[in-house]
């Protein structure tokens, strides 16, 4: 970890109708850290995920992600910055179910111009470091949910991110493969030194990071 | 756009992108059908007349002999003046007209229905000489006679024989038969045209009904532009009068008197109306199967897919299966334009046309050309309608992939 803030956000706000989900939270994260929002279900930590990580513009606020200023960019801006820098897991793993756990974990790389050989090498190289070698041809309905989240992990990982936002990367799975999938995460940081901002309502699993910012009725606590 | 990814998900959804194409393709092929049949009546109804190498034939309907004595004309065929039809070879459009005289010859024992025709011209009945069952064709600027084949033996008419006819003596040179032959001008004696126009003019019961001159002639058998061929008959008309009785490829495509045959409008509109329909069924299963990926498409934006891009990938998706559509609309319709070829029609010959006395044995009975629908898939329609199942797998894929491509991430993510 350095010194370098990869991603900052400032007074940030979002408002749904007169519902205040985030209220004013400024947040910095610093190059190779790993850090944990963690609070209630339904205290806006999701919101402010997609705030920082540009899936969603803030009411009020700034986010500085890479050293861009993200919040006055176009929808395709967002999306080409997401290609390049930030990778995503989700609660529910959201695999294409057509596609195959390689094809998969290619699908950030598709849009980018490359050719299809070094596309199957890299997904194929991914899926070997999640120890999912063997399954890189089943389709997500033949696998389970802890292979899946490998694989999901291993799509957040295929375009080189700066930084990954990981939503709940457990929530849906039982306690010994959601602790597998922590192990995962956790060697990632350390030997990969990956960036990662995660969010969980799960107290345990947030000591894991560096560092825990915890959030309370759309507000970040002191 | 990752082709490999669309053929994944087509085959995955096959049930339906089977429906869709399938679906797309019933339209396709009803659209190629229809239109195929509306062209197999046009070329039907073209046939007697193609087949006496004309376009258009010309009489003139006058007044009934006073007397069926001699020669006389029908009354659907009186004198056409020299003078007219040098005025019809100037109308645009005409490329070449073949002259006939058509006469019904009273002799005290024996009735002719004689037909004198230009030996040489390849429009009009000179097509005859295909026919010619036994002896030979009749040479030129020689006066001799070609007889039906059925009425040489009904009258016991051999080639090498003389016939004497409006007091005129032939030697007759060959049968025809008239079976295989075209339904239009048919006769039971054949002379040169001049032998014809020589009995015509010498017969005072016709001149005093229909005055004839050397030149003059009552039948014409026209070879038209195609694209002038209405054009045209409109201005023999205004030059023989309003009474003249003008048949053309429509006039036949009237008395076939199909749907398909009688109006251009009902084949256009049937045919949107199925390929609307089928739009709308290959339009709906697509609807829903890219709504059903709201949460697919939320994902691949997250993950650094542009609008653009999900675009690409769904207009792909949509102008494969509707290509797809298209190739097999194109081979049922082939197939079943294969099946409907063998479907004959019979196209009435209007008697005015190849007029027999009634009082003869089968003079009133009415003639048809039979023949086997010509019906097969154009090319050019056929790529016409690939063209246009592409087109509309463009249009679909991109009115619905603009739509659904504008979905935000967060949208269908936050709902986990």
């Amino acid at each position: 970890m350095n010194n370098v803030d990869i991603l900052m956000g400032a007074n940030l706000s979002k408002k749904y109708g007169s519902l205040e989900v985030v209220k004013d939270v400024s947040l910095s994260v610093k190059e190779g850290e790993f850090v944990s929002l963690v609070g209630k279900s339904g205290c806006g930590k999701t919101t402010l995920l997609s705030l920082l990580s540009g899936l969603e513009k803030p009411t009020k606020g700034q986010v500085t992600l890479n050293g861009k200023e993200i919040i006055g960019a176009s929808e395709e801006e967002l999306a080409l910055f997401r290609r390049t820098h930030v990778g995503f897991i989700f609660q529910s793993f959201n695999l294409i179910p057509t596609l195959s756990a390689w094809e998969n974990v290619a699908l950030p790389l598709f849009p980018i111009k490359m050719a299809s050989d070094q596309r199957h090498k890299r997904a194929i190289e991914l899926l070997e470091q999640m120890e999912m070698g063997h399954r890189i041809e089943h389709l997500p309905a033949a696998l389970s949910g802890g292979e899946k989240q490998r694989v999901a992990i291993a799509r957040a990982l295929a375009n080189h991110p700066k930084i990954v936002f990981a939503d709940e990367p457990t929530g849906n799975l039982d306690s010994a493969t959601g602790d597998a999938i922590m192990v995962i995460l956790s060697e990632l940081h350390r030997k990969q030194g990956m960036t990662m901002l995660m969010v969980t309502h799960e107290p345990e699993l947030a000591k894991t990071a560096d560092r825990v910012i915890r959030m309370q009725d759309g507000e970040v606590l002191a | 756009m990752n082709l490999h990814y669309v053929v994944k998900e087509l085959y995955y959804q096959r049930r339906r992108t089977i429906i869709s194409v399938v679906g797309l393709s019933i339209g396709i092929a009803l659209f190629l059908i229809l239109n195929a049949l509306s062209l197999a009546y046009r070329e039907a109804a073209r046939a007697p007349l193609k087949e006496i190498g004309a376009d258009i034939t010309v009489q003139r309907p006058g007044n009934v002999p006073q007397e069926l004595t001699g020669a006389v004309f029908p009354c659907s065929a009186v004198t056409i003046r020299q003078e007219e039809i040098t005025k019809i070879e100037k109308i645009p459009g005409i490329v070449g007209i073949g002259k006939a005289v058509l006469v019904w010859v009273f002799d005290p024992h024996r009735a002719w229905i004689v037909l004198g025709i230009e030996r040489e011209n390849p429009i009009g009945p000179a097509i005859l000489r295909a026919f010619v069952t036994e002896g030979r064709f009749l040479e030129d600027g020689k006066s001799e006679a070609l007889i039906e084949a059925g009425y040489a033996q009904q009258f016991g008419i051999k080639v090498g024989s003389n016939i004497s006819v409006a007091g005129r003596s032939f030697p007759v040179v060959g049968l025809v038969d008239a079976s295989r032959a075209p339904k239009i001008a048919v006769a039971n004696l054949y002379l040169p045209l001049k032998d014809a126009q020589i009995i015509a003019i010498s017969s005072k019961p016709l001149q005093s009904v229909s005055p004839f001159a050397p030149g003059d002639v009552n039948l014409l058998f026209i070879k038209a532009d195609q694209q002038q061929i209405t054009a045209a008959a409109a201005a023999m008309k205004s030059i023989l009068g309003e009474k003249v009785a003008i048949a053309t490829p429509e006039s036949f495509l009237k008395l076939l008197g199909s749907l398909f045959a009688l109006s251009d409008k009902f084949t256009l509109a049937a045919s949107l109306i199925a390929m609307l329909i089928a739009i709308l069924i290959a339009f709906k299963t697509m609807a829903g199967n890219i709504s059903e990926r709201a949460r697919e498409i939320g994902v691949m934006k997250a993950v650094g897919w542009t609008q653009h891009n999900v675009t690409m990938q769904l207009l792909t998706e949509s102008v494969i299966q509707c290509f797809a559509a298209g190739i097999l609309g194109i081979l049922i319709a082939v197939i079943v334009a294969f099946g409907l070829s063998f479907m004959t029609v019979n196209i009435p010959i209007p008697w005015e046309m190849s007029p027999n006395p009634h009082f003869l044995p089968g003079g009133g009975e009415q003639l048809y050309k039979t023949l086997q629908l010509p019906v097969h898939i154009p090319v050019t329609l056929a790529a016409f309608s690939l063209l246009l199942s592409v087109l509309i797998g463009g249009l679909t894929g991109a009115l619905l992939g603009r739509h659904i491509s504008k979905i935000k991430p967060s949208e269908v993510l936050r709902h986990e």
